[in-house]
């Protein structure tokens, strides 16, 4: 009996231990051969009592354009004087300083085609930039202030960034710059006679079995202050049962990025973590480990932890009261990133990457709101997407049959929940070969996606990047005969790995001769060759796995040994990679059709530039509170980098979660750009309409709710796409200056909209703590209490009872919404709107509405309504409510790359929806009963007067309410509407 | 409450056509759409008094949303579709002026007029025929259904007469029981005296410790079996089961260890069948065990012991003696005069012919008289004893199953399920063929090799609370549950939906989530006769 029992407790423990993130298969810094050089090295730094960068300037070697733009020279280590790097410094049009560094002459080429995939153009290069040399430095200063200042110091080499005398980004300031240069491997054979003695010098005292490939060096060695005494995994590196061959050598680049006076860092997603982010170096530092961007499917990740996730995104952003600078530092490899704070007012970086150039941008801002815009000069704006996309799209791992498909239609109707989208997870698929329907369970595919086409509904069906390797399978048949599949590092061949189909390949889309080929396999006629005419244009794409996720290679991914088009190392573009392929997807759903169509393409994989491929996800969350909260902090955070439409799984991807936090987590999601529920297929069926009262009907209110506020939404896209701005944005964005909002990452605003929500992500949570930065009024949006903010601050308590959302529109806001449930968002296109005016103190409001075919890139062609309302006083004790056209104000930047010279409003667009029109007025915080209502030139209209406080009281409670019915103006056109 | 200011409207910019006052309204509430006197017109909750001008206005007034039946303007309404020509029906207010012309609104009413077209003939005949055709389902079915409850009744007349008859076979196996008993007590009470002192002997106590061993070997060596045939089966479930993708190696390292153990091949290597695969069975058959010289290898075992267990060893020991000493003299049952009292011998004498020629009847003694003992007597009784109980049994089972037959919980109030007790059905889904023996258990049965397991026992029909045990949809849903657990998973379960059908048959299986699956099928016992379903809300049927 002991025996059972003691048994009993092992698998219990077992049991335990599988439902936990994998710590083991995933490396820590002292686990990577580079990042542990990295880490030695500051370390050294901090122990030494003098330390100076061995990296110069060669001030003979100065060169600058015949355009006086771009300033270029050589640069030496006095480590290993015979080696050339050659650095260039360019100042961009916008006042971005892009400092690049590389080998010449080298044995081999570093990787330098990251920004070729990254940025969206080359970057224009101001010609209005002089460079002054002195003997110690060289020098431009620009900006329409003259106050903005790239100052390049030559010994040691020292790059930095100043805005009026004072020092916002500085490169090198702690000399922790080190390209390690290409070499030729010396086979130490008499050094490996005589091993190192246990224990001696174990880095960071850990026993890895990468350990055993250090070399000692017995010579004298005079580079050891910088480097180390022993070459440290230079040339094979063993993880797990894996090693990895290195056949280039070490080639690492470390860098060390300071911001002296930015207390706050923002940013490098994907991670679960706080948004400010927590440092992991010094005393009491939160984690002990830097971030790591290497893009990993990690099962069951920590809801806390500097641990690498999905995506990358290297762009960090530092702040403080009296600026927003960021720095994109542009390599596709892994890379490591150790945050610190020597003082409450500075941030320290250490940034170490694998392999690649250095390809530095520093974007001077000075604000929130210049870094974005100069971000999405480099890597573009987010696109503008369907707007069915903007709708609930619901998931599950797995529906398992076009009748499970259509029975789960029907049931959201028979509820009147709506819902945009079906999503088919892996096992649609025979044998998890993409594109092929198992014809016993989805035997109608075509049919299937008709039925739910006909309410306005898409499906989504997933695609990976993995193809079973098997002959009948048309597309690795003919992606492994075009030869444009992955290879394994000794570059011939075809690299074969596990996934879900079993053994697998992978294509190279670096490959240029793969991009034909995917977009072909997505035609619906069919033609000479095999493509996936078993779909419809209601059909979109979800690109799963594109890390990419390889279940038996190292740290589930591909060997970095692998072979990619041009001979490059996956180690290269390892990040890049999972950008590549949703790229690919998203032009392939649009050339569908000619003209293109608006495609839709969620990824989980990503990089700096995806946002001009569609969605993301924060992958595999757990159904836990933990999670819940984190979700929220991870999409502001994606946010920041440019990937504004993302989104957690609403329920959280593993576990059976209660109703109560179920309910919870569709608030969350109801205010997530991107909207989906989703469910791994151990966990029980937990679609909406399978929920018990009361929770059912709360849910269905949050879902009517987000589509209510659908025109919101898409109007906040229409900014974003322009302006790069995120969509949800934190405290700090908005009211830069107050401090105290600085750390704050559990609310936020959407878009312009005026909108402020904190969402509950605790359990028994009954109310809820809102932070007001200003001295304005803010209204619930529900019961139309108002409250009080305080230029200094000031935290308001509110109900948040389990159907209470804390949701508050803010003074001087005019919100236009959808108030008729439909069953899809498609369907909402006749319907009129209502116009909520919320009074600022002031007593003003502002707000726009952006409209277009949601569907086409008619957008592009000026085929939009892009209107202002425009809430002022008028007369003495009057409101005058207004609608102007802000296509034709503004043209050039209405929308998405639609640069327009002028606007029509009379457009095809426009004229679809001519008469669609305002249903409803409703204006809060009015100081009194007004006298009259007129739509101007018109007659009185019809209304109802509620007193309540007025907008411009000191008091709180509930505001007063004017409801004017129906005044019959029409969405498109300018009009008036007194209120005396 | 401020009323509303009533003004006259700014001139409709809209173009739309505004519709009728009554659009959207049933027939029983038409008479509540008329505007008073004065012009006004009051909400159907009565809270407010709104202008006969806003009704169906496109603009919703009323709390309750009773002023717009017919614009959708006021949300969670009802919108009547006239469907003239057709049948009447609602739809919820969120699919009127959508833009989609709804199906069950055939005569186009839920979009602005010009939008739909009225289909009402076309949907009505198509509706005609789809009805006549469900009807003509229905009616075959409901023959094949009385016939189903004719086979009940007959079941239980057959069941009730099964009972008379045992009860009567009982009745004279209980004077039996009651002869043989008399009789067994008798040769007991005789021969106990002898018996009592010969169990006394040392052999005789050891056989009984040996016994006692040997039966407690046997259970715990049950035990164990069932055990590992348990582990087994998890541990078969874990090989094919599991994902080898996971790459999770404490999981692999189970899978092989057991394979290594159970002699089975790496299950990524099943189907790649090799010439290697026939050498490694010869070395398996080689090395088989090597017992020692007269052992038992397990089928000896399972053969042998329980033969060895039921060894009488009353007789064994009689026989022992036999063997060992002189032979016995006469057997006491014969030799018993010799202890009586004169007086008593003649009656004994009488008693004994009567009690030999019974014994000899039941094979227990042999005429001549030599090898009857106790122990004979008592198998007698015994033998006699069981065949009563399992008649008493029967009798009890033939009853209950006639009660049964017209339980709702069971067979339903007509026993229209009773035919189908037991009776199995299959689905073939390619991979699987899934057999259903309703009111026993769910089978899935792999069609390419591989374990089969259990989906579920009968567990009840439909389990919902808000279903009344005995409707008809009651008796759409059976459950089935505690089917063989998953790996890493709960129990499988089986919701096995029914609808009226000809036959009986197993239409989709579907696993909509880990290991709860769902059937649909058909089965007539479903279909009630046209009248029987026409009137059982007091209505007609008339469904869209």
């Amino acid at each position: 009996m002991r025996t059972w029992s003691l048994l009993g407790v092992v698998t219990l423990l077992i049991a335990q231990e599988s439902w936990a993130f994998k710590a083991h298969d995933f490396k820590t810094c002292s686990q990577s051969g580079f990042c542990r050089r990295g880490r030695d090295l500051s370390a050294r730094a901090k122990e030494a009592k003098s330390w100076t960068s061995p990296y110069s300037v060669d001030p003979s070697s100065i060169n600058i354009s015949s355009n006086n733009a771009v300033f270029s020279a050589a640069v030496k280590s006095s480590l290993y004087p015979e080696v050339n790097f050659g650095l260039e410094v360019r100042v961009q049009e916008d006042g971005v300083a892009r400092v690049r560094m590389d080998e010449v002459g080298g044995l081999r080429k570093r990787y330098d085609e990251a920004a070729g995939w990254a940025l969206i153009e080359e970057p224009t290069i101001s010609t209005a930039i002089k460079w002054t040399t002195s003997k110690k430095d060289i020098r431009a200063v620009y900006g329409e202030k003259k106050d903005i200042e790239v100052v390049v110091a030559f010994e040691p080499l020292r790059v930095s960034l100043l805005r009026g005398g004072k020092e916002q980004i500085v490169l090198n300031g702690q000399g922790l710059l080190h390209m390690e240069h290409f070499r030729t491997k010396v086979e130490a054979a008499t050094a490996t006679e005589e091993p190192e003695p246990e224990g001696a010098e174990s880095p960071e005292g850990v026993e890895s079995p990468e350990v055993e490939d250090q070399v000692v060096v017995e010579v004298p060695n005079p580079r050891a202050w910088f480097e180390g005494h022993e070459e440290d995994a230079l040339w094979e590196e063993t993880f797990g049962s894996w090693t990895d061959s290195k056949p280039k050598g070490p080639e690492s680049l470390s860098l060390d990025i300071n911001f002296p006076n930015h207390g706050t860092v923002y940013g490098i997603p994907q991670h679960a973590t706080r948004l400010a982010l927590p440092t992991t170096k010094g005393d009491d530092s939160t984690f002990t480990d830097p971030y790591r961007l290497y893009n990993s499917d990690v099962f069951e990740y920590l809801a806390s932890s500097p641990v690498s996730l999905y995506g990358s995104i290297p762009l960090m952003h530092a702040h403080s009261t009296e600026s927003t600078v960021a720095v994109f530092h542009l390599v596709g490899s892994e890379t490591w990133i150790d945050v610190s704070h020597a003082s409450e007012k500075s941030t320290e970086t250490h940034w170490v990457s694998e392999s690649g150039i250095l390809d530095t941008f520093l974007l001077p801002g000075p604000t929130a709101e210049d870094v974005f815009k100069q971000y999405a000069r480099l890597t573009g704006t987010p696109v503008m997407p369907t707007q069915w996309s903007l709708g609930y799209h619901q998931c599950r791992w797995n529906y398992v049959s076009s009748d499970d498909v259509r029975t789960v239609q029907k049931r959201f109707d028979e509820e009147d929940m709506p819902v945009d989208v079906f999503w088919l997870d892996i096992e649609y698929s025979e044998g998890h070969k993409y594109f092929m329907w198992n014809d016993k369970t989805f035997p109608d595919p075509v049919e299937m996606t008709n039925d739910v086409a006909v309410n306005g509904r898409k499906m989504v069906v997933i695609v990976d990047p993995h193809l079973k390797r098997e002959d009948n399978y048309p597309a690795f048949k003919q992606a492994s005969e075009l030869g444009i599949l992955v290879k394994p590092k000794s570059g011939e061949g075809e690299y074969e790995g596990w996934c879900w189909p079993g053994s697998s390949s992978w294509t190279d889309f670096f490959n240029p001769a793969s991009w034909d080929w995917w977009k072909s396999m997505f035609k619906i006629q069919a033609g000479e060759k095999w493509s996936w005419t078993q779909s419809t244009t209601d059909v979109h794409i979800w690109n799963d796995m594109n890390e990419p996720s390889v279940f038996n290679g190292p740290e589930i991914t591909m060997p970095k040994d692998n072979i990619h088009h041009g001979g490059w190392e996956h180690r290269d573009i390892h990040n890049i990679n999972g950008m590549l392929f949703s790229n690919l997807t998203y032009q392939a759903v649009a050339e569908r059709t000619d003209p293109p169509t608006r495609p839709f393409v969620l990824t989980r994989a990503f990089f700096a530039g995806s946002q001009r491929f569609g969605a993301m996800w924060t992958g595999d969350n757990l159904g836990t509170w933990e999670h819940m909260a984190v979700g929220v902090k991870m999409v502001l955070a994606n946010g920041l980098g440019g990937l504004s439409f993302a989104g957690s799984d609403v329920g959280g991807f593993f576990g059976n979660p209660e109703p109560e936090m179920l309910v919870r987590w569709y608030q969350v999601g109801a205010f997530a750009p991107f909207f989906r529920a989703h469910a791994h297929i151990d966990t029980k069926r937990r679609e909406p309409f399978l929920l018990d009262a009361p929770y059912k009907g709360i849910v269905k209110d949050i879902l009517r709710l987000r589509y209510t506020l659908l025109p919101m939404w898409y109007t906040a896209f229409r900014e974003t796409s322009v302006t790069g701005m995120p969509i949800l944005r934190p405290q700090f964005v908005m009211f830069p200056k107050d401090k105290a909002g600085f750390d704050i990452d559990d609310q936020y605003y959407i878009g312009s909209s005026g909108l402020l929500v904190k969402p509950v992500t605790a359990k028994d949570v009954r109310e809820a703590k809102v932070y007001l930065a200003e001295d304005q009024v803010y209204y619930d949006y529900f019961t139309n209490h108002a409250y009080r903010g305080a230029a200094k601050g000031k935290e308001i308590t509110v109900a948040a009872e389990l159907d209470q959302l804390p949701l508050f529109l803010r003074g001087g806001s005019v919100l236009a919404t959808r108030e008729r449930p439909r069953r899809s968002s498609p369907l909402m296109k006749h319907d009129p709107f209502t116009l909520r005016v919320a009074l600022s103190k002031a007593g003003s409001a502002r707000g726009e509405l952006y409209l277009d075919d949601g569907e086409t890139y008619d957008h592009q062609k000026g085929h939009f309504v892009w209107r202002a309302f425009v809430a002022e006083r008028a007369g003495k004790k009057g409101l005058r409510l207004h609608s102007a056209d802000l296509g034709a104000a503004r043209p050039a930047e209405a929308v998405d790359g639609a640069a327009l010279a002028v606007y029509d409003p009379a457009n095809a667009f426009t004229a679809g929806i001519a008469q669609v029109r305002v249903e409803k007025v409703v204006v809060v915080g009015l100081a009194g009963k007004p006298s009259s209502v007129k739509v101007e030139g018109g007659a009185e209209l019809v209304w109802e007067y509620t007193p309540g406080v007025a907008a411009g009281d000191k008091k709180e409670g509930t505001a007063s309410i004017l409801t004017i019915k129906d005044p019959k103006v029409l969405i498109h056109k300018d009009w008036a509407i007194v209120i005396q | 409450m401020i009323p509303w200011v009533f003004l006259v409207c700014s001139l409709p910019l809209s173009a739309a056509v505004v519709p009728t006052k009554t659009l959207g309204v049933s027939p029983d509430l038409s008479s509540k759409y008329v505007p008073s006197k004065a012009g006004t017109w009051r909400c159907l909750d009565g809270s407010k008094e709104i202008s006969w001008d806003f009704v169906n206005d496109d603009s919703c007034d009323c709390l309750d949303g009773s002023d717009e039946p017919g614009t959708g303007a006021c949300p969670d309404t009802q919108f009547y579709c006239q469907n003239e020509g057709h049948i009447g029906t609602y739809i919820p207010s969120s699919r009127v002026n959508d833009g989609l012309c709804e199906v069950q609104c055939c005569d186009g009413s839920d979009e602005r007029s010009g939008v739909c077209p009225n289909l009402c003939k076309e949907i009505g005949d198509a509706y005609k025929k789809k009805r006549d055709a469900e009807l003509k389902i229905q009616r075959e079915g409901a023959k094949v259904r009385s016939s189903y409850i004719a086979y009940a009744h007959q079941e239980k007349k057959r069941l009730e007469a099964e009972a008379q008859a045992l009860a009567e076979q009982i009745k004279i196996k209980e004077k039996e029981v009651q002869r043989l008993q008399d009789i067994a007590e008798r040769t007991e009470s005789l021969s106990q005296a002898a018996l009592e002192q010969k169990k006394k002997s040392p052999l005789y106590q050891s056989l009984l410790a040996h016994n006692n061993a040997l039966k407690s070997l046997q259970r715990e060596h049950n035990k164990h079996l069932e055990r590992e045939k348990a582990l087994g089966e998890i541990l078969d479930a874990l090989r094919t089961g599991y994902n080898p993708n996971y790459q999770d190696m404490a999981v692999l390292e189970a899978v092989r260890g057991w394979e290594e153990l159970a002699g089975l091949p790496h299950i990524n290597d099943v189907g790649k069948e090799t010439e290697g695969s026939e050498e490694s069975k010869e070395e398996d058959a080689v090395i088989e065990e090597e017992l020692e010289e007269g052992a038992l290898s397990a089928d000896d075992l399972q053969r042998e012991v329980p033969g060895l267990l039921d060894t009488d060893y009353i007789s064994l020991m009689l026989e022992h003696e036999e063997h060992i000493q002189a032979p016995v003299e006469g057997s006491i049952l014969f030799d018993l005069t010799s202890y009586m009292p004169d007086s008593v011998i003649p009656a004994y004498e009488d008693f004994k012919d009567i009690l030999i020629s019974w014994l000899q009847k039941f094979g227990i003694v042999s005429a001549d008289g030599s090898a009857a003992d106790s122990s004979r007597a008592q198998q007698a009784l015994h033998d006699a004893e069981n065949e009563l109980d399992s008649l008493k049994k029967n009798m009890e089972t033939a009853e209950s199953d006639a009660k049964e037959i017209f339980n709702i919980h069971g067979f339903g109030a007509k026993g229209e399920w009773k035919k189908l007790d037991g009776t199995c059905l299959e689905k073939d889904t390619g991979d699987y063929t899934y057999e259903v023996c309703l009111f026993k258990e769910v089978k899935q049965k792999p069609n390419h090799g591989g374990t089969t397991f259990s989906l579920g026992k009968f567990e009840s029909w439909n389990p919902s609370s808000e279903v009344e045990p005995g409707r008809p949809e009651f008796y759409q849903k059976q459950v089935y549950k505690h089917g063989t657990r998953c790996w890493n998973g709960p129990e499988r379960n089986v919701v096995l939906k029914l609808t009226c059908g000809v036959e009986n048959a197993i239409l989709t299986v579907q696993e909509l989530e880990k290991c709860e699956y769902e059937f649909t099928g058909t089965s007539p016992a479903l279909c009630l006769s046209v009248q029987e379903n026409g009137t059982k809300n007091g209505q007609p049927r008339e469904e869209l």
